[in-house]
């Protein structure tokens, strides 16, 4: 069963679409990154998943109850963007009262646990206005898990944080999908979504662009296959023929006495590559390989 | 809701505000009934009236200034959360109806607190607990409450609704007397929909009101439920 369903999902502002048809289906136990520059639409689909906003059409399911369904929310988890807390209240009044709206409130040691899996433990008694915006987002993500949700919509939930806490936050996501939880995230940090996410999507003006694996991803970039080898000196009398042989291979960026580069489209020609150095009475000393990483993967147009 | 409902009762206790009005409320009921002698003796009263007497300067202190302490309180329950945004941590965990009439069923304990506490100080006097005006009572604060949720959810921001508030809840009252009484054929129909119209009947009709209030509160959530948090 999927988690997240969504089939056709739009929303308009007056003539402007924001989300325009999407269809996404995110499985149970992922955790799944959602990708897109500002205005992309990715804050209005989760808003429109989690009853923030309503949808101008289509249909969605949550854990396979089909949306807005308030009982089903109960087990759902939401931190969402641009929120704030309640100023005078302390951390543990938080956790307490939201826990008591998802319908079981928490005793003061199941708060206490999840503050401390946050980092907030010493803050417990200390009100939500003097926290700074790191200390606010942590509360966010523990009123979000509180109530142990099944599905955890986290969004931006590292932006402003110190990079301890972003570890800390990250073993924390990487917890809740050992658990069996499913996460659902946005960040602008690429290399997060890279490091934790099993499957991504781009958006791009209001409709997905790219969907899959790290791996799926990169399939679609394969041309850009970087291979830098550092060799021992080509003989004379080879230097020709090895060149001869690169440029049929791929796109020749560098070719010196001891090292080459050059970008490929299959990575099946990295042994042939080898081969042909061999061949050439070259040694291969060192091979890298820079396949396009996910900031490669989401500039490109 | 009912975790929205104690919520929204506990809050309206905190703050100067509500301090300060439920010393007004319980201080006019408790020396107007005490003084109430002195009152009657100045006026020509029927039987009735005579018997009510006890009961007046709550009233007056209700009708008068009732929607003005209510808006003060209240005008900003709903719109407030949506404007500073933890509303968005409250529509992910309970459905919009939940909030809406958790909020308003808060309100409206609040109020029914203050006035039960009213009328059991004009019973040291008066020696007895009229439930015809104690119900007349609570159903013009049902609707007083209900208008202030309304106001909340129409007007995004608290800052309009608190300056909105304070005009309406002196011009309410005033308007809602002059449209009960008045001949004027354009202002007179009005008076169906103002709470005056039917508390100054001795009889049942006080329960319209009610329906007023529920309608008001339907017309909200119809609002709130596509509104965006």
């Amino acid at each position: 069963m999927n988690a997240i369903e969504a089939k056709q999902l739009s929303k308009a502002y007056g003539a402007h679409q924001v989300v325009m048809g999407m269809d996404l289906a995110v499985r149970k136990g992922e955790i799944f990154g959602f990708l897109g520059r500002n205005g992309a639409g990715k804050s209005t689909f989760i808003n429109m998943l989690t009853g923030i906003v309503s949808s101008s059409s289509g249909t969605y399911s949550l854990l396979g109850v089909e949306g807005p369904d308030s009982k089903v929310l109960k087990r759902v988890g939401v931190m969402p963007d641009y929120s704030s807390l309640y100023g005078s209240w302390t951390a543990l009044d938080h956790l307490r009262f939201f826990s008591e709206l998802s319908g079981a409130r928490a005793s003061k040691e199941k708060c206490l646990e999840v503050l401390r899996s946050v980092d907030l433990l010493s803050h417990a008694n200390k009100k939500a206005g003097k926290f700074s915006f790191g200390m606010k987002k942590k509360l966010g993500i523990a009123q979000a898990i509180i109530h142990d949700p099944e599905l955890i919509f986290l969004d931006e939930p590292t932006s402003g944080m110190d990079a301890e806490s972003v570890i800390l936050i990250h073993r924390l996501i990487k917890e809740f999908q050992k658990q069996g939880k499913t996460v659902f995230m946005t960040s602008h940090n690429l290399d997060e979504v890279e490091k934790i996410c099993s499957r991504i999507a781009i958006m791009r003006d209001g409709i997905i662009d790219k969907i899959g694996t790290m791996e799926e991803l990169r399939a679609f970039y394969r041309s850009t296959i970087t291979v830098k080898i550092k060799h021992s000196t080509v003989p004379k009398q080879e230097q020709a023929k090895l060149e001869q042989w690169l440029e049929s291979a791929g796109s020749l960026l560098e070719h010196g006495d001891t090292y080459t580069v050059i970008t490929i489209s299959d990575e099946n020609k990295i042994a042939e590559m080898i081969r042909a150095f061999t061949q050439c009475k070259t040694d291969v000393l060192r091979v890298e390989v820079e396949e396009p990483s996910l900031e490669e993967i989401f500039l490109n147009e | 809701m009912f975790v929205m409902c104690k919520r929204e009762f506990i809050s309206l206790f905190k703050g100067i505000k509500s301090i300060i009005m439920i010393a007004i409320l319980f201080a006019v009921s408790y020396y107007a009934a005490k003084f109430s002698s002195v009152l009657s003796s100045g006026v020509e009263l029927t039987a009735g009236e005579a018997e009510d007497i006890h009961t007046i300067g709550l009233l007056s202190v209700i009708l008068l200034l009732g929607q003005l302490f209510v808006f003060g309180l209240s005008h900003d329950t709903i719109n407030r959360e949506i404007h500073e945004r933890t509303m968005r941590f409250l529509v992910t965990r309970a459905s919009r109806s939940t909030i809406l009439f958790g909020k308003f069923l808060g309100i409206w304990f609040f109020w029914l607190f203050c006035i039960v506490v009213s009328f059991l100080l004009i019973s040291i006097f008066s020696k007895k607990f009229d439930l015809f005006i104690f119900s007349q009572t609570m159903s013009l604060v049902t609707y007083q409450a209900a208008l202030a949720v309304l106001l909340s959810v129409l007007i995004p921001r608290p800052g309009y609704t608190m300056f909105l508030g304070n005009i309406l809840g002196l011009m309410l009252p005033a308007f809602g007397f002059w449209a009960a009484f008045s001949p004027n054929g354009w202002v007179n129909w009005m008076k169906y929909f103002i709470p005056f119209y039917y508390l100054e009947r001795d009889d049942f009709t006080f329960l319209v009101i009610l329906g007023l209030a529920g309608m008001m509160l339907l017309a909200a959530y119809a609002v709130f439920r596509r509104r965006e948090c």
